[in-house]
């Protein structure tokens, strides 16, 4: 029997949501609520409705013969049995069993982020993200710890494709995106080989089915950033206060080309010596200051979704200009999605998903910051012509750092161009009841440039003879192919839910990176590689490729949504490794038990939901930094490896072997194990979540660097299968969500990581990290330790006396008195002489917890949310104090910290003695240089107002929401550098070298101010 | 490229290019810079009596700290040098290994250029590091690099050569590559370096008495373009200053130009400075003899720490007039090899002119440069064009070859062998014929007030003659060690000489103290030179990565 049914669909907080789709199930009626929510539909007194609406859960409610139905909807995050996209198929939250991390979406995009990845940091537990400061760089996820030696980087899926290059992050516009979920245990089994390092899947958003009308969003925001936290730098008195004491504790005559020759150094008011007028700034150069600047930053995003009840698409639009506060850097980026799904007939769906995005990062890249530290004071940017200013000559004694600020200006025409289309097309099949069929191509396809143009640079000591332009480009394809097999069925209290597929994959990239020399015009019009003169180059040419073919299955089965199991088991085979190395199975197990569903357990009490669940399972790791790592590979060698043999000119062609195979590599295979218990309090208005994990890497795959040890030939050190390692932890996260009587919504959400990284096994006693720091490697990987530990003398304070340094172990100063004011070491091994085997390990990057808190209020329109993140209880190697605290280089700017140096009335100093020189080995690995990295960061502030619906209405929209917001506002740290948030070194491909500051690029600190908009 | 693909001769070819390419000891992922890698051995000079390290003594503190034996196992000249010759090892070993491998045509030959450059890189380990670890071709087929370093591998050097010696053609087209005469003075110089006299001393006759060299007239020839590949020239690096930015170049000699010196465009750096006592070395007696015993007790006239005076040098137009410079040189008698080896104040410089003095030295007066500048390795005006190559921040990388061994260092080779044996009049005759040749060539002429070339006046008193006699052994091993500094000076002989003969500790400390009555601050800055200097110590990095299969030299 017919009946009209009314009602009002709201919120969890009972605002009203105005369109909203209401359907009765199995039919094709369906209505939408009006303004104030309210809706009116005809249907059977034993139908069911399903309600929906974008962000929100969907609910199905039975009209049991109600005329009235009221329906709350719950916001899509909190809910139980929201759908989570796991990959190939979706579990509604409550029927996890595996370690699984959903990111708060419409939360983390509150921050104008421009990268995806940002939106985890300190978001998801067992997710540590450091940013990349640099305009268009990619920030580095690591989930877990470190599961490996070499790339660390999760396994991205977005709609399908797959990759682990972060920087495809970059393409996509975040407010895109509809879900993010983190896979961190055994659930990431199903992406098998690639799946160790953890496994971040991204949905975008799509549309929904029967909606009323387009409604399209509109976001902008606007603002700037600043450089924070730069350091105080000497000025130029002091400066010269610093030569002088350095000259009188050298013994050595005291004099300056700069400074004069009097008791005390006279700040000159021009350069001297130098073949241009150039005034000196009383003051000093401030030259970070001069080198950053006060950066614009905007973002325009447009969405449009509609549905019907058999089509449903989106279509968004996105700009982004992001000035970089280093002068002459920005990121900008255009990016368009369309996104659409249609239902052919009853049983075949047909859909696709494709992203287009260029983007356009300037400069060259480089990071001037060590530049602009090191850089004498005295030099101005500019001369009295206004020609930039530099060192000159050698013998004005200015140092032998190059204006930064002209570096940085000089590239400002160097771009790097990257147009990217990625996307799929999907069809899937209903065979029978509960019985699906899916497949799905997909392609990502990148074309790449760059240019990068060296002017002359007349003003420095060592300049540059000729103009020099470099050229690279590639083009980039990766293809993906999956089938998959589902069969979702309930019998009763039984529900299955189990898929098989197969999936191939092929990779590749061809490019090549050509340089010339000497060109006549040094405008950007001419920026061409026809114009110059020299000799082309070919620096480089590649064509890299490899695949991977898959055959995978997974089976979930729950009972009477108390008692959850999923198996699930992947084998993959990959073009990188040879013969019976090629393949492997990654299995995985899981099971949870809803404790709160049990009849025995008491309906009304505290706990309203408890959930115990476990997984096992074996991951692989097949990204390396090599396409065919088992075989030996020779290059020819315009720079390395040619050679005239009559001393003239015909130059003979000649080779080199650049790469040492190993054809027995194997994978490297992590075992994870994953235990976990999660409470709903308060009818879960507080949630708690617990895991602890234990993840054992075998076979880890790393550059052998003892097994090719420095008598070897100019290749890389060969991958081999080098130890194993253990990564055990927990990961916590606690959230509360309150709405009083009153209308004042409160929330915190909060998560904290902690993990421990040990090394149980390796081929060789110890291995170290980059060896190229000045003074060597500072980090050592041993048995026993974590990954990269660093590794040096210990500092134990300042010799004051002879008879102090007599006393002491022999350093080997000539006589005592050279001791003084030097540093003094520990004798680690006690046979009373200080060398090379008294270093130990003197600190660890690894924290001894990392962890995020969100506050979230919000009263009538009025919302506010706060966002603070950190670490504690990791070190930092403060490699840079190399430059600013050691002389290193003469002539060169300090840190203020030098004032506090050793003198017979400064005793208790921290740097010692004052010299032109660096004896006692001061600058090579040692204590004085690891300092504790804790912080704590407020990443995210922001207040917002949303009009009321009165006065929105009448403008035609349906919700106008303004806010002002700030990143990075503050920093809680001791640490002397410029940023403690270190990022990696070598693009994250180097983890035996991890917590060492170099070149940081500083923080900058964003204001906006913005806008949301709906109609 | 795939091992496949480089298995037939071609590749050997590939493959033995590549070897020679490494002579220069620039290679990949080096982790050194360039000039600390450099096959020409320059820096071993300035560890030794003869140079400085040049420019201001900020400028490469690394180089630095060498020179004033401060020395760190962790220096990166100390591992860039070691790399780059164990990548000249292994290129070598590459071919060595394909070779053995193939059953393709005969190849023998080409194996014995691969043993004798083999021979070569693990020689400079030898004489370098004291105890290097020895990689065989086998161990380079199996990737078994991590080997010890028991002590000295001579035998194995002195089978590399022996096999180049009796498989390689008495003459090649090449220039650049090996003949067996090339092979038999190698092995004659890996026998002297053992003290092995009488062997030593007959293949180095051999070569001498039947091989294809002969002196150069001019000796100035060894050291410039028109010069390469000469009658004198027994092995060199073979520069080329290829178009645009040179690779084949000279790159680990880069920095040794002088710092706002004489060329179009400006110079850099102002490295590798002569010392004050190898110009003192210079000073000849009355007959035209060195002063073997007393020649540091006093200075040749110098302008350390006088400015380039303003009347005599203009400046702007960048000229020259050493009729008007106050300075006054050297009046007493030299050897003529002085100024084309030192490069002193108001002497023409290279022929582009005569050295200003300060204006051409990047280093100031505080600085322990002193006042010279390098000569041998610099170009000739008139030979920039072809053989003036460039890098990418326009440093010199100079075409012009380096010789490894030219024939004078053969000549007082088998002097010094001779003398070791008692053959006095043998002796005599190898040292007079390298002293003739200086006697009878050109001498660097004086510059007239417009900075013009005085034909027919040279530039100082030069007075050398050849030994009438040699009166006892002893006499004839001073006066033969003392020639080879003469003739030898500036070319990366030094430091070796000097440690073979096991005097190295006496006579740098003194050349310590008499250097610092030139420059103050010598004496201050320079630590002391001990025993444990005799050997570079092993790289720390070797060391470390070695995981303790290496062992480090006594002292470090």
């Amino acid at each position: 029997q017919d009946g009209s049914v009314t009602g009002i669909v709201t919120d969890s907080d009972g605002v009203p949501l105005p369109g909203a789709s209401v359907v009765v199930k199995g039919t094709s009626t369906g209505t939408q609520t009006d303004f104030d929510g309210n809706f009116a539909i005809n249907a059977d007194s034993n139908a069911t409705l399903i309600f929906s609406y974008v962000g929100f859960a969907t609910q199905e409610i039975p009209v049991n013969a109600q005329s009235s139905i009221n329906v709350s909807l719950m916001a899509d995050a909190a809910a139980l049995d929201e759908v989570v996209v796991l990959g190939y198929a979706t579990q509604t939250r409550g029927d996890l069993t595996g370690a699984v991390s959903s990111v708060d979406i419409s939360e983390a995009t509150k921050a104008p982020i421009v990268n995806a990845a940002e939106a985890l940091e300190g978001r998801v537990s067992g997710v540590s993200v450091v940013n990349n400061a640099q305009p268009g760089g990619a920030p580095t996820v690591r989930i877990r710890g470190f599961g490996t030696s070499n790339s660390n980087n999760p396994l991205y899926i977005i709609d399908g494709i797959q990759t682990d290059d972060p920087s495809i992050l970059n393409s996509i516009n975040p407010a895109d995106i509809d879900q993010m979920n983190v896979l961190k245990d055994g659930a990431a089994a199903i992406y098998g080989a690639r799946a160790s390092n953890g496994v971040v899947i991204i949905t975008t958003k799509g549309g929904g089915y029967y909606m009323d009308k387009p409604r399209v969003s509109l976001e902008m925001y606007t603002g700037f950033s600043r450089a924070q936290n730069l350091p105080d730098l000497l000025n130029p008195q002091q400066f010269g206060d610093v030569i002088w004491e350095s000259l009188q504790n050298d013994g050595v005559p005291i004099e300056h080309p700069q400074f004069g020759n009097g008791p005390t150094p006279v700040v000159p008011s021009q350069l001297q010596g130098v073949p241009a007028s150039v005034t000196v700034r009383p003051e000093g150069t401030k030259w970070l200051e001069e080198l950053y600047r006060t950066a614009v930053t905007s973002n325009i995003s447009a969405t449009i979704q509609n549905g019907t009840e058999s089509g449903k698409y989106l279509l968004s639009m996105g700009y982004l200009n992001r000035q970089g506060i280093q002068l002459g850097t920005g990121f900008k980026r255009g990016a368009t999605r369309l996104n659409s799904e249609f239902k052919i007939s009853d049983r075949i769906t047909v859909g696709q998903h494709l992203n287009i995005s260029f983007s356009n990062t300037k400069g060259d890249g480089t990071s001037r910051v060590q530049g602009a530290m090191i850089i004498n004071p005295l030099i101005p940017v500019y001369d009295d012509d206004g020609e930039f200013a530099g060192t000159y000559l050698a013998g004005a004694q200015l140092g032998n750092s190059r204006n930064p600020v002209a570096q940085t200006l000089r590239s400002a025409d160097d771009y790097r161009k990257s147009l990217r289309v990625f996307g799929d097309v999907y069809a899937q099949l209903q065979i029978l009841d509960g019985l699906s069929f899916k497949t799905s191509i997909g392609g990502d396809i990148q074309a790449y440039n760059d240019r990068r143009f060296q002017p002359l640079d007349p003003e420095n000591a060592e300049s540059r003879a000729s103009a020099q332009l470099d050229e690279e480009d590639f083009d980039r394809y990766e293809w993906v192919w999956n089938n998959t097999l589902n069969y979702n069925k309930s019998f009763g209290e039984h529900s299955i839910n189990a898929l098989v597929g197969i999936e191939a994959l092929s990779f590749r990239r061809r490019g090549k990176d050509i340089r010339r020399t000497d060109f006549l015009f040094e405008t950007p019009d001419f920026y061409l590689l026809s114009t110059g003169t020299g000799t082309p180059i070919v620096d480089d040419g590649y064509d890299e490729q490899s695949s991977l073919f898959s055959i995978f299955g997974t089976a979930n089965y729950s009972y009477a949504d108390k008692y959850l199991l999923t198996a699930t088991v992947r084998r993959d085979k990959s073009s990188r490794f040879r013969g019976d190395n090629q393949s492997d199975i990654f299995p995985s197990f899981s099971a949870g038990w809803v404790v709160s569903n049990e009849d025995f357990f008491p309906q009304d009490a505290l706990v309203s939901r408890l959930k115990l669940y476990g997984s096992w399972g074996q991951l692989g790791n097949q990204s390396l930094p090599s396409d065919n790592p088992t075989v030996n590979i020779s290059e020819l060698g315009e720079t390395f490896a040619n050679y005239s043999f009559d001393g003239g000119n015909s130059i003979r062609t000649g080779a080199f072997l650049s790469q040492v195979g190993n054809p027995d590599l194997r994978w490297e295979t992590s075992e994870s194990t994953n235990i976990g218990v999660e409470f709903g309090l308060f009818d879960n208005k507080l949630s708690l979540n617990a895991e602890y994990f234990d993840i054992v890497t075998k076979d880890l795959i790393s550059r052998d660097n003892s097994l090719i040890s420095t008598t070897a030939i100019d290749a890389e050190a060969p991958l081999v299968n080098l130890g194993s390692f253990k990564n055990t932890g927990m990961d916590l996260s606690i959230g509360y969500q309150n709405t009083t009587k009153g209308g004042f919504s409160y929330g915190i959400q909060a998560n904290i990581s902690h993990y421990k990284n040990e090394v149980t096994e390796l081929i060789s006693d110890f291995q170290i990290g980059w060896p190229d720091f000045r003074g060597g490697a500072v980090t050592r990987t041993a048995v026993g330790q974590p990954l990269s530990s660093f590794f040096g003398r210990v500092v134990e304070g300042i010799f004051a006396t002879e008879a102090e340094v007599s006393a002491h172990a022999d350093q080997g100063f000539e006589n005592p008195a050279d001791g003084i004011g030097r540093f003094k070491y520990t004798d680690v091994n006690g046979d009373g002489s200080i060398n090379d085997d008294d270093r130990t390990f003197i600190g660890s990057p690894h924290p001894d917890f990392t962890y995020g808190v969100n506050f979230n209020f919000a009263y009538k329109g009025f919302d506010l949310s706060a966002f603070f993140a950190g670490s504690q209880g990791n070190d930092i190697y403060n490699y840079t104090k190399i430059f600013t605290d050691m002389p290193s280089f003469s002539n060169t700017q300090r840190s203020v910290r030098v004032l506090d140096s050793w003198r017979p009335d400064n005793l208790d100093a921290t740097i010692p003695r004052l010299s032109f020189a660096v004896p006692n080995n001061e600058t090579q690995p040692n204590s004085f240089f690891v300092e504790d990295g804790s912080f704590m960061r407020l990443k995210n502030l922001q207040i917002g107002y949303t009009l009321p619906d009165s006065i929105v209405n009448k403008l035609g929209l349906d919700t106008l929401r303004f806010y002002v917001q700030g990143s990075n506002l503050f920093t809680i740290t001791g640490y002397d550098g410029i940023d403690p948030e270190l990022g990696p070194r070598d693009n994250g491909n180097d983890n035996l070298t991890i917590g060492v500051d170099n070149q940081q690029y500083p923080l900058a600190a964003i204001y906006t101010l913005g806008l949301n908009l709906n109609f | 490229l795939a091992d496949e693909a480089l298995a037939n001769e071609t590749g050997v070819d590939l493959l033995l290019t590549g070897a020679y390419s490494a002579l220069d000891g620039i290679r990949n992922n080096q982790g050194a810079p360039d000039w600390a890698v450099s096959g020409d051995n320059w820096w071993f000079d300035v560890i030794s009596d003869d140079a400085h390290k040049g420019s201001t003594d900020g400028d490469q503190p690394d180089l630095f700290a060498l020179e004033i034996f401060d020395w760190a196992t962790a220096n990166p000249y100390i591992f860039g040098k070691w790399n780059g010759l164990y990548a000249g090892v292994n290129r070598a070993n590459a071919v060595i290994s394909l070779i053995n491998s193939s059953e393709e045509g005969d190849l023998t030959a080409k194996l014995a250029e691969a043993r004798f450059l083999r021979g070569h890189f693990n020689f400079e380990l030898q004489k370098i590091y004291g105890n290097p670890a020895y990689i065989s071709d086998e161990n380079y087929a199996a990737t078994e690099f991590n080997q010890p370093n028991p002590g000295p591998i001579w035998e194995q050097i002195e089978a590399d050569f022996q096999f180049a010696i009796d498989n390689l053609p008495a003459s090649q087209d090449d220039d650049g590559r090996p003949d067996s005469w090339t092979a038999k003075a190698f092995l004659g110089k890996a026998h002297l370096f053992q003290a092995d006299w009488a062997p030593a001393l007959a293949l180095l006759k051999d070569v001498i008495d039947n091989g294809p060299y002969a002196l150069n007239t001019e000796f100035v020839d060894n050291f410039n373009a028109a010069g390469e590949n000469g009658p004198e020239s027994v092995f060199a690096i073979q520069f080329a200053a290829d178009d645009g930015q040179s690779f084949n170049g000279n790159r680990g000699g880069t920095l040794n130009f002088p710092g706002g010196g004489p060329f179009n465009p400006e110079t850099c750096c102002g490295f590798y400075q002569p010392t004050q006592d190898l110009a003192n070395a210079y000073k000849t007696d009355g007959s035209g003899l060195p002063l073997l015993d007393t020649f540091n007790q006093s200075d040749i006239a110098n302008d350390a720490g006088v400015d380039t005076n303003d009347t005599a040098y203009d400046a702007d137009t960048k000229t020259y007039d050493p009729s008007l410079d106050p300075f006054v040189t050297e009046q007493g008698p030299l050897d003529p090899r002085l100024d084309y080896t030192v490069g002193r104040r108001k002497i023409d410089y290279n022929g582009f002119g005569a050295h200003p003095g300060k204006i051409w030295i990047r280093a100031t007066f505080g600085d322990i440069s002193g006042p010279y500048l390098p000569k041998k390795n610099v170009y000739q005006a008139g030979e920039l064009g072809n053989n003036q190559g460039t890098g990418a921040w326009g440093e010199q990388r100079s075409g012009i070859n380096y010789n490894i061994m030219r024939f004078a260092d053969v000549l007082l080779m088998a002097a010094e062998a001779a003398v070791e044996t008692n053959d006095l009049v043998l002796a005599l005759d190898y040292v007079n014929r390298v002293r003739n040749r200086a006697k009878n060539m050109t001498y660097v002429q004086a510059r007239g007030a417009e900075d013009e070339v005085i034909e027919g006046t040279p530039a100082a008193d030069y007075q050398i003659e050849p030994y009438a006699s040699f009166a006892s052994q002893d006499f004839a091993r001073k006066a033969v060690r003392f020639e080879r500094r003469l003739e030898l000076g500036m070319e990366g002989h030094r430091l070796f000489d000097l440690r073979r003969w096991g005097v190295a500790l006496e006579t740098i400390n003194t050349y310590a103290e008499n250097e610092a009555r030139t420059i103050p601050n010598f004496g201050d800055k320079f630590r002391a030179y001990e025993p444990k200097h005799d050997l570079l110590p092993l790289p720390l990095n070797a060391i470390d990565l070695s995981g303790g299969i290496l062992n480090q030299n006594d002292g470090f």
